[in-house]
């Protein structure tokens, strides 16, 4: 008797895989078509001119995609970096309390509240140089009588939106790492005292490998997400201004919505869906290399 | 001069107090274990010797230093956990060579202690696996490699067979006692299981409810119970505790069986009682051990009998409450079949009834 | 080696440094959010001034009823962009969650070959920038004739959220044992039934965090939003956000009050959905 059904695993996945198909797979291939034309909004029927890889020449060639290119992955890098390691010491600090752990873990969700856009403009408004936050405290605390143009000048406006972009994602990685942190088993822990660590080396020797896995997982969620700089950008500095904080996307968006050159806008738009994806994959694959050394695989 | 050293040790968590102030010399190259039921405070005794929890009053010697504030790492001690506490990213051979390595011992010397240590525990062909690809024992053993690289002054053992089948259990008992004949270290062994401790102990510390109930070698925690508890912890099957009243110079049983006094007691008329008596103090006729100076006959009916191939466990009922007795070169026994059985009242053990202390002298 | 003393002394130290350590922690982190909180209260007044005015003189609600006025300051209609928020992120979780859940159980009890291969590629879906995807989707649902609708954002949405439905109910249904199934199906049920009866409800904690997550991700969106959507009649409130700034340029008040009110759902669900969410993230994402 042979089974012309589909296996019960299909079925049960195909309404997924349909929509994501229809949404993302299929924008994206047309995304690519386009990216090889030299399709502009406002005049529809460019969209049949094929000009092979004239625009991701351009972009090539182009300074202000390349400023822009490498000042994201400066972000991203920096950013991603310091999250992990202020998640990380604040998840220890946070599991060496004994009371009021469950008000310590719900403040420190605080930041994962917020929509990116929100964090955008309160950080836009913290960081103003007239009536924020910084500034004010600068000069009641007598430290600057100036007010510092934070939102302005090329690299304060950089550090104002990685601090942006710290703040709100230092919580994921430090609650992931908190789940870890209690997911360890705490014999090995009590070995490693008995065999003569101090603090220091029981985390390097036992605890670190075993949050690995842990750090993987925040590090494959964050570079999910990495894009929602985007929202911050866009309402802190709209990636000016005159361009000083352009990230890849500020410009695609400019150029593919405001400046209608759809076909441009897309190869670049390409290229940025190549860097996500290369974080993303890359930190999979290191989770997954983390989940066997550990012995926990599948 | 005790190698440790417990004066007046005690544990608290907020206002309960898990351990009472206990007190307890343990002298070097002595095999020490901590038996009692669960919650009676041994392992958290045991912890407190390692440094992993903190004493909430007394002294802790280790040698001639007092230990109260060090941290393990400088008690000079090592442990083996109940649950092995390996490290699962290493292999047997890191596992086993750790501590070393923390201390920054040359890599050589790392390697002839390790390869000592797998030698003495037959873990050589393993010392390139990790812990998940071990079996229980095997990882047992790792667990034993790593705290004897070391040679501390003090072993800690904290119920290190419980997770092993019973048949693992018995051989690795052994392998234990002959570890500790070949080092000759001193040892503190906490374990819920009687047989363990009569096995391995030079002496048995028993303790219930954070105090420590009687101190002594196996045989004489056997032999001389302090008090009920004792008498019914130690020894398999339990003791028999049946309830009576003193006469004169017998013990009445609630059924009006008459009994003489067991020799070497001090009693007063109509005290109230309880006679302890041990399975194997009381077979059937011919069927039994030759007869003490002192015995005395009942008749009881069998209910039950578990039959172990060189002698068989009788259930029976003696003044109303059930009994076992022992059967040596055992025959079928039906249910119901009344017996005569000798009980050798010079091994028996009268305990005043209230306090349950024993009333021998 | 140091002595008895010394540790204790060490050990005090620690603890102090720990608690300083972790006040100051807290702070960096609430502070932010609270500064919005407090100066959606403020007037205007005091925001502005100069020198800095640190305890509030006074507190009202002007910039609340500011808002809520509508017509009054600018008309920015905050009721209606709160109605299509709403409207949007349930619909789109609910879709979001059946898809999930059936996706979720196919990892959590099939094997099959590449397994790990199509889960990673679901995640990577997730990847795509917004704004990279939103150029394509903006010129195809043009055609279709679906920009500013609800349905197509809700269809994007759904999109957007059903890897991560899945990675999390994936997780979710790893913990409940497979020995209850069975047990029922030795009862007498099908495997419908058994799932319907058995596994659901002991994951539905879970699969109801999932759901919250899912919806304050299309509340919160914008990227995508920002582009689909042309008019009140669906625009959602983070858009709407950024309409205050346009017309309200230094009316920090006004845009502090709409904070807030987007804030505050938000905070009560992810409330009420992080012990779960913790436990979905670290089971999935760990054991496969």
């Amino acid at each position: 008797m042979t089974r012309k059904t589909f296996p019960q695993w299909l079925v049960l996945l195909m309404p997924a895989i349909i929509i994501l198909a229809a949404v993302v797979l299929i924008p994206l291939v047309f995304s690519l078509y386009s990216s090889f034309t030299a399709y502009q909004l406002t005049r529809p029927e460019s969209l049949w001119k094929w000009i092979g890889t004239f625009n991701y020449q351009k972009a090539a060639r182009d300074p202000n995609f390349w400023a822009a290119f490498g000042r994201t992955i400066v972000l991203l890098t920096i950013a991603l970096n310091v999250e992990m390691l202020l998640g990380l010491g604040l998840a220890l600090l946070v599991s060496k309390v004994t009371r009021g752990q469950r008000t310590l873990r719900t403040l420190m969700m605080f930041p994962m509240m917020f929509s990116p856009i929100l964090v955008g403009f309160q950080f836009k408004f913290i960081f103003n140089d007239n009536v924020g936050l910084v500034n004010n405290a600068l000069q009641s605390l007598g430290l600057s009588d100036v007010a510092i143009p934070w939102l302005v000048d090329a690299h304060l406006a950089l550090f104002a939106i990685i601090c942006a972009e710290v703040w709100t994602s230092t919580s994921v990685f430090a609650i992931l790492i908190l789940a870890g942190l209690f997911a360890i088993p705490q014999d090995p822990l009590e070995a490693a005292k008995v065999d003569g660590c101090t603090p220091w080396q029981s985390f390097r020797y036992v605890t670190l490998p075993f949050l690995m896995p842990f750090i993987y997982i925040a590090m494959a969620i964050r570079s999910l997400d990495v894009a929602r700089a985007y929202d911050i950008v866009k309402i802190m500095t709209n990636g000016g201004p005159a361009r000083r904080t352009e990230l890849i996307w500020t410009l695609i968006g400019r150029t593919g919505y405001v400046d209608a050159r759809m076909g441009y806008a897309n190869a670049m738009g390409y290229i940025s869906i190549f860097l996500a994806i290369g974080f993303t994959v890359y930190f999979f694959r290191k989770l997954s290399a983390a989940r066997t050394t550990l012995g926990m695989g599948d | 001069m005790a190698l440790v050293k417990l004066t007046n040790v005690a544990k608290r968590y907020g206002s309960v107090a898990v351990v009472h102030a206990i007190n307890l010399d343990i002298a070097d190259g002595e095999f020490v274990v901590l038996v009692g039921p669960s919650g009676c405070g041994k392992s958290t005794t045991l912890r407190m010797i390692a440094g992993l929890e903190e004493i909430s009053g007394g002294e802790i010697r280790i040698g001639d230093r007092v230990v109260n504030d060090l941290p393990p790492r400088e008690r000079n001690i090592s442990m083996v956990f109940q649950n092995y506490a390996l490290y699962p990213h290493m292999t047997v051979r890191e596992n086993l060579g750790f501590s070393l390595h923390i201390a920054k011992r040359p890599k050589a010397e790392i390697a002839t202690a390790v390869d000592a240590a797998a030698e003495i525990l037959s873990l050589t062909p393993l010392l390139d696996r990790k812990p998940g690809q071990l079996s229980g024992g095997q990882r047992q053993r790792v667990a034993m490699g790593r705290a004897i690289v070391r040679h501390p002054e003090v072993f800690l053992f904290d119920e290190p067979l419980s997770n092993l089948d019973a048949k693992l259990r018995t051989q690795m008992r052994v392998e234990i006692k002959r570890l500790h004949q070949k080092v000759g270290a001193t040892v503190v062994y906490v374990t819920h299981d009687q047989v363990e401790a009569m096995t391995l102990a030079d002496r048995i510390v028993i303790m219930r409810d954070g105090h420590i109930v009687q101190i002594g070698t196996p045989l004489e925690v056997f032999e001389r119970p302090l008090n009920t508890f004792v008498g019914t912890f130690i020894g398999s099957p339990p003791m028999n505790l049946v309830a009576a009243t003193v006469r004169g110079d017998s013990v009445v049983l609630t059924d009006g069986t008459t009994l003489p006094v067991p020799p070497g007691h001090a009693v007063q008329d109509g005290q109230a009682v309880e006679l302890g008596i041990r399975a194997d103090n009381m077979m059937p006729e011919g069927h039994a051990m030759p007869p003490t100076p002192h015995m005395a006959y009942v008749d009881m009916a069998v209910s039950l009998t578990e039959p172990l191939g060189t002698e068989t466990l009788l259930f029976a009922s003696l003044s109303g409450a059930e009994v076992q007795a022992k059967m040596l070169n055992p025959r079928p026994v039906r249910a119901g079949e009344r017996m005569r059985f000798g009980i050798a009242l010079d091994k028996c053990h009268l305990f005043d009834a209230a306090t349950g202390a024993t009333l021998r002298v | 080696m140091a002595s008895n003393a010394t540790h204790r002394l060490r050990r005090r130290m620690l603890a102090t440094g720990h608690f300083i350590g972790l006040f100051l922690a807290m702070t960096v982190i609430c502070l932010p959010g609270l500064w919005v909180i407090l100066n959606s209260f403020r007037p205007t007044v005091e925001i502005m001034a100069k020198p800095a005015i640190w305890i509030p003189h006074e507190l009202n609600l002007e910039h609340y009823t500011a808002m809520f006025g509508g017509a009054g300051e600018g008309g920015v209609p905050v009721i209606t962009y709160f109605r299509n928020s709403l409207i949007i992120s349930l619909t789109s979780t609910l879709i979001a969650l059946l898809i999930g859940m059936a996706g979720g159980y196919a990892f959590a009890r099939y094997r099959f070959r590449h397994k790990s291969l199509i889960f990673v590629a679901l995640m990577v879906t997730r990847a795509v920038p917004g704004i990279a995807l939103s150029l394509p989707i903006f010129i195809l649902f043009g055609r279709i004739g679906i920009i500013d609708t609800h349905f197509g954002l809700i269809l994007v949405y759904v999109a957007m959220n059903v890897p991560f439905t899945i990675w999390l109910i994936d997780g979710f249904f790893r913990q409940v044992p497979k020995e209850l199934a069975e047990a029922a199906e030795i009862d007498g049920c099908t495997r419908w039934q058994a799932f319907w009866k058995v596994e659901f409800p002991v994951a539905r904690a879970g699969i109801a965090s999932a759901g919250i997550f899912a919806f304050l991700t299309s509340w919160n969106e914008y990227a995508l939003a920002s582009q689909l959507t042309r008019s009140v009649r669906s625009k959602t409130m983070p858009v709407g956000l950024l309409d205050f700034t346009s017309q309200f340029t230094l009316d920090w008040g006004g845009m502090c009050a709409l904070a807030v009110l987007m804030i505050i759902p938000a905070a009560l669900l992810t409330f009420l959905v992080q012990k779960h969410l913790i436990a979905g993230l670290t089971f999935g994402g760990v054991k496969g």
